[in-house]
């Protein structure tokens, strides 16, 4: 019996490696992998970042490729969890052949960071922002600036721009959250402030009228919240109804039309970060949005990553075009070698990048401020 | 090749996995579907002693198998003193509790999960050994479950299975022999834990979760309950359907939705249409299919 089934898996296996071959065989392109959520609980916001990845790519190749070769790309799903997505790594690497992939979401990023480095592959991690990403090995680079970015930027921004004094912080309790209350909190009292109240809700909570209460009897001058897309509207509302009436800062993560929609005049004064220029900044990010209510119907889930996710493909591009006008051929190692050569990328969507000794990459914070139930632009901090 | 490495190796610890999880559910009756989490315990206690304390690998992953078996016991014999529902809410409670208990662990990883697993075997051999390492005790583990339900300890739990107020009329003890079993199957699901950390060297404690736990349920159904092979087809099937797909050269929107509804489907499919699983077991189907079995044979023979 046992022999049997083995035949057959090894039938199977061959039958799977032979359908791969005839892709490989062809050498006049350039090919790179995107692992994202294509389906679970993420795929609407890995949907969209693919799709505006595939623009590029098409974008890319409308022009000319690299040097009238064309740039491939190859989608696997992960569902952002990191088994799947050591599977679709794996994949890449071993049959697809690539130099470089694309991935995002801090499990999968961390998970497949043991693959990128054995192989000598270029990890990129496009919107995943844990800060001990930077710290995964020699070939995992990051295109989107770590949490501690944009929190920064608010506490500083809070306390030396806005003049505020007191504040409170308000998180999940989750790795996420608690590594980042912590930043915000030494941020903020490193710049001068007071943390009156630091208080924490757990994973699952529906009802925050404790630690909102507690925060409210602190009487701070503004509060900072960190928590998740799903939660966060919520929350707010309840701090409203509860008459807490200080401005609200939080990062980019509530940074969406939705919260307005949920919220009506209580997203007044809410306060979120954008690691990536608005629609007002730039003329290209207002034909990129364009595109989306034309084309699809509506603004894209999670603005800013798809922006990231649609100048990843022009990065690798350009390396690409450079390793072969020089003739050097595109492995992993070379690529690596290249990119960190040149460093400094000028990309539509999100602006100047530069690559870092660190493995980190520092980009200006946009803030933005919603008024009269639209968010506004209120400053850029940093670069 | 790395790629066809791993897939080699979650098939391999997927066998692991669903045929032990057959024993408990399938041979035992045992309703529970937490067994991921004692391969989770495995996973940490084996990545955890090689990490902090340097121990011999192969020494941590038998700790890990160890561990899984005594947290198994643990739940179980309260669980099962009351009545047997109750383990289902038991090990229920005890995973997701568990699970969430690990995400405030920091020195776990917590949430973000515990990278730079120690390796083992790899850098001196290649992962072509570490393959072999899976292989072998899958094979090992299946032929172990085989001698288990196949010899008198089966027959009992069947006995025990079929009528337990029979079987306990017969001086036998009930609650013990389930433990027993309840230990056993999660003991392997605690070592194939450990060989996962040491080969992937990253965890996270959602992915044991409850999406892992109906994964292995439906290898262990679609393959077939209480069958020696079952669970192994299973396995096999269910890792290599998603990555068959993806040869398809579908476009994303596409590729999602088919992977998504891929498991569903196949659920669905098959409890319409052959709730018994590929291979049926035995005992339940023994009068009909034997009979229609012979007589087709038989006229075949004759013509």
């Amino acid at each position: 019996m046992t022999k049997q089934w083995g035949l057959k898996s090894t039938v199977g296996l061959a039958l799977a490696l032979a359908l791969s071959t005839g892709a490989m065989a062809q050498q006049t392109s350039y090919k790179f992998g995107l692992a994202m959520p294509l389906t679970g609980g993420q795929a609407t916001y890995g949907n969209d970042q693919v799709k505006a990845a595939e623009w590029a790519v098409d974008e890319i190749n409308k022009k000319g490729g690299i040097n009238g070769k064309k740039l491939e790309m190859i989608v696997l799903d992960t569902q952002a969890d990191p088994q799947v997505g050591i599977q679709s790594v794996n994949r890449m690497i071993s049959v697809d052949k690539v130099a470089v992939f694309v991935t995002a979401w801090s499990g999968v990023v961390k998970a497949v960071a043991p693959i990128a480095n054995d192989n000598k592959v270029v990890e990129l991690s496009v919107g995943a922002n844990s800060p001990d990403i930077s710290q995964l090995g020699d070939y995992v680079y990051t295109t989107f600036p770590l949490a501690d970015v944009d929190i920064r930027a608010v506490a500083n921004y809070s306390a030396k721009d806005m003049g505020k004094k007191k504040a409170a912080v308000l998180f999940i309790n989750n790795e996420t959250g608690i590594g980042s209350a912590t930043v915000y909190r030494d941020t903020f009292t490193k710049a001068g402030g007071q943390v009156v109240a630091y208080e924490a809700y757990d994973q699952k909570a529906t009802d925050f009228t404790g630690p909102l209460l507690k925060i409210r009897a602190a009487n701070p001058e503004i509060i900072h919240l960190q928590g998740l897309v799903a939660e966060s509207p919520q929350v707010i509302a309840q701090a409203r109804q509860l008459g807490i009436t200080v401005p609200i800062t939080s990062y980019s993560g509530i940074y969406n039309q939705k919260l307005i929609e949920q919220l009506g005049a209580a997203a007044e004064n809410v306060i979120a970060t954008s690691l990536a220029p608005g629609v007002e900044d730039s003329p290209l990010v207002k034909d990129y949005v364009d595109r989306w209510v034309k084309d699809v119907g509506r603004a894209p889930n999670g603005l800013p990553y798809t922006q990231y996710l649609y100048d990843a493909p022009a990065l690798i591009a350009a390396v690409f075009t450079s390793l072969d006008k020089k003739g050097i051929t595109p492995t992993g190692e070379n690529f690596r070698k290249e990119m960190l050569a040149i460093k400094s990328f000028d990309l539509p969507l999100t602006g100047k990048i530069t690559f870092s000794e660190d493995h980190t990459v520092n980009k200006p914070v946009y803030l933005v401020e919603v008024k009269n139930g639209k968010w506004t632009k209120k400053a850029v901090v940093g670069q | 090749m790395d790629y066809v490495f791993t897939i080699l190796i979650l098939i391999g610890l997927f066998v692991i996995l669903a045929s032990s999880f057959d024993l408990v559910i399938g041979h035992c009756g045992l309703i529970s579907i937490a067994h991921p989490i004692f391969y989770a315990i495995g996973a940490y206690i084996s990545a955890m002693l090689s990490k902090q304390s340097g121990m011999p690998i192969p020494l941590s992953i038998l700790c890990g198998g160890v561990g899984a078996l005594l947290a198994s016991a643990l739940v179980a014999v309260p669980a099962l003193r009351v009545s047997g529902d109750y383990l289902l809410i038991a090990s229920i409670g005890f995973q997701l509790g568990l699970i969430e208990l690990a995400k405030h662990f920091h020195e776990i990883g917590g949430a973000g999960g515990l990278t730079n697993i120690p390796s083992f075997l790899i850098k001196d051999f290649g992962r072509e050994s570490y393959v072999v390492l899976v292989l072998v005790l899958a094979v090992a583990t299946v032929l172990f479950i085989r001698w288990l339900t196949q010899g008198p300890y089966g027959r009992m739990m069947t006995a025990m299975r079929d009528d337990e107020l029979a079987f306990s009329m017969l001086g036998r003890n009930a609650i013990w022999v389930k433990v027993a079993v309840f230990a056993i199957g999660s003991g392997i699901a605690g070592i194939a834990g450990g060989l996962y950390a040491h080969y992937f060297r990253f965890l996270e404690p959602d992915q044991f979760g409850l999406l892992q736990s109906s994964a292995v349920l439906t290898m262990v159904v679609v393959g077939g309950m209480r069958t020696t092979m079952g669970p192994v087809i299973g396995a096999i099937v269910l890792q290599l359907m998603p990555q068959i797909i993806t040869f398809f050269n579908l476009p994303p929107s596409i590729l999602g939705p088919l992977q998504g509804l891929l498991f569903t489907g196949l659920v669905l499919f098959f409890m319409f249409v052959r709730p018994q699983g590929l291979l049926p077991a035995a005992d339940l189907w023994v009068g009909r299919n034997r009979d229609g079995d012979a007589g087709h044979s038989r006229k075949e023979a004759r013509s």
